[in-house]
């Protein structure tokens, strides 16, 4: 239901908990903010409000809250936050309906998987380290007209269609229990090309998350795609793959696309199990 | 996380993690999960009777001198090796079914809770019953302590009486709250590993085979009940008839050459204070027999 109802009682005002970090690294801290209630207010418009009213609930000055967004339409995936503790995009977050379930306060935070930048600002890059590592591309590398491509049933199409939704947002990975932060520092001394490559390394290692898995189950079962399943499989059996997986389940659950996540872990659990026994034959 | 820049290798476990956890996976299963169902039926069957179960417990120990090498390639073997890798699993994760009420969530945590009881339990278990290794002199010194009670050639007796220490109720509640765990670790283990090998895919196939594991939980929490009163109901009075019956069949099956003769696997409750280490050791006669003269 998102059509806002005129004659429900509506409170005066809206209080807002949001955890603060001022900057990677520092130590988190929680401010309360209070803003006059308006209709059909979404998150990031109570983010804007705050940033306007420059003060805190007891009436101290503060500064605004950083937040990341984009598209505002919940097709960018940047806005992703965890709000009354859970994940989703807070510009499809509507005020009206989170007061019908905690009508005492908003409460937001940054996401816990990925390190925060500034309050609920986070780097996601291990998220797109994740779509590298699998290869979640089509492998075309030349301007050279190859002529048509390979037909495409419409049973492949309506299995693809869903997993090609994803945004990126980063949901998936932080309901997931086995996706665990990885925060790093740099070092004095250390350039940003070896510190890039030091975080790189231990996102490799670490667990590739519901997403990427998702998005190699896509490009396998893409014509030009899967010329890389091979490669993709590879990845998948590598440390922090496929195996990494503990079912929980969550990731479909919080996915705001509804993509059918555990269906493509499934398929890619038989993929490696296949490829892993073909190799060990083969090889 | 390491903060080092030269650690690009890998290691043995990182290059092998997908083969080592798909090992960790297949031997819950096999021969972990069917040792366990086997055996919960095997002590279930003791409430059709005493002569039921000790025969199945004779077959059991027909191979003889072979059976410790079977124990260990087929059951503590596996079970170490699903124990320390779960231990580390569980570590790798971080419970959240307290922000994510979901259903599979809720049973991803409880995998994690019933493996490190169930490991706990399996510990108690085998150190109480069993005793983990034949060596009498072992055996012996562990039965000071309420440990190694269980004697195959007097099965049923012998379980009935070791569930009876601690009151009664020690031992049974430990018994009840290890099985229960493992059924549901076995039961909800299946369900993941048919996920993780990629045997059902689709939401819908998962539904089918959820109601698939369920079932097999319900009988197998009921067989393991059985298995459960089939040891805890009786009392002495109850022990000291199936002892009877026990040594009557260890006697029969002796003189027929169906059961090898073995007096390290019969009860010795009545001769530790005649030092029954020692007599074991230095008797091969069957002077000791004089020992089992039904209580009746």
């Amino acid at each position: 239901m998102i059509a806002f109802d005129q004659h429900a009682k509506r409170p005066e005002f809206i209080n807002v908990r949001v955890k603060r970090q001022d900057g990677p690294g520092k130590e988190p801290y929680w401010q309360l903010f209070k803003i006059p209630y308006e209709p059909e207010l979404n998150v990031i418009t109570v983010l804007q409000r705050i940033a306007a009213l420059g003060k805190d609930a007891d009436g101290n000055k503060s500064f605004p809250v950083c937040w990341d967004c984009g598209c505002l339409e919940e097709v960018c995936g940047a806005c992703t936050m965890v709000i009354n503790g859970r994940v989703r995009q807070s510009c499809s977050a509507l005020v009206d309906r989170l007061m019908e379930d905690n009508p005492d306060e908003l409460v937001l935070e940054p996401m816990s998987k990925f390190p925060v930048i500034r309050d609920l600002m986070v780097d996601r890059s291990r998220l797109f380290r994740g779509l590298k590592r699998v290869k979640a591309w089509v492998p075309v590398d030349s301007y050279y007209d190859m002529g048509r491509g390979e037909r495409q049933l419409r049973e492949m199409q309506e299995r693809n269609y869903p997993l090609s939704q994803c945004m990126s947002c980063g949901c998936c990975v932080e309901a997931c229990p086995q996706y665990t932060k990885i925060e790093l520092e740099q070092k004095p001394g250390e350039s940003d090309e070896a510190f890039d490559a030091r975080k790189n390394d231990a996102f490799d290692k670490a667990f590739v998350g519901p997403h990427a898995i998702s998005q190699a189950m896509l490009f396998n079962n893409h014509p030009t795609g899967k010329a890389l399943e091979g490669e993709r499989l590879d990845a998948l059996t590598a440390p922090g793959g496929i195996q990494a997986c503990g079912n929980a389940q969550n990731c479909v659950a919080v996915c705001p696309k509804e993509i059918p996540l555990t269906t493509s872990i499934a398929r890619a659990g038989r993929a490696t199990t296949l490829h892993t026994i073909r190799k060990w034959f083969e090889k | 996380m390491s903060d080092s820049p030269s650690e690009t290798k890998v290691s043995f476990f990182e290059k092998h993690e997908f083969a080592i956890r798909r090992i960790h996976s297949l031997l819950g299963i096999v021969p972990l999960g069917l040792y366990m169902v086997v055996h919960l039926t095997t002590n279930a069957s003791l409430l059709n009777g005493v002569e039921t179960f000790q025969r199945a417990v004779f077959m059991i120990h027909s191979p003889g001198k072979l059976l410790p090498l079977i124990e260990w390639a087929f059951i503590f073997a596996p079970l170490l090796f699903h124990a320390i890798l779960g231990v580390w699993i569980a570590k790798t994760g971080r419970t959240n079914s307290g922000q994510y009420r979901f259903a599979s969530n809720k049973r991803y945590s409880w995998q994690r809770w019933t493996g490190m009881i169930g490991l706990v339990y399996l510990f108690l278990h085998i150190m109480h019953l069993h005793g983990g290794f034949h060596a009498q002199w072992w055996i012996n010194s562990i039965n000071g302590i309420g440990f190694g009670m269980f004697s195959p050639y007097n099965a049923g007796s012998s379980l009935v009486r070791a569930m009876d220490w601690g009151w009664g109720v020690v031992w049974p509640t430990i018994y009840l709250v290890g099985m229960l765990s493992l059924v549901y670790h076995l039961a909800n283990g299946l369900w993941t590993a048919g996920i993780t090998w990629g045997l059902w895919i689709s939401p819908a196939a998962q539904a089918r085979a959820t109601k698939v594991c369920v079932a097999f939980g319900i009988v197998l929490t009921v067989i393991s009940l059985s298995a459960w009163a089939g040891a805890v109901i009786p009392g002495e009075e109850d022990a000291q008839a199936m002892e009877a019956i026990e040594n009557r069949m260890y006697e029969a099956g002796v003189e027929a050459g169906m059961v090898p003769e073995n007096e390290e696997k019969r009860a010795h409750h009545s001769a530790t204070d005649v030092e029954a280490g020692e007599e074991a050791v230095s008797d091969t006669e069957a002077t000791a027999m004089t020992e089992f003269v039904p209580a009746s």
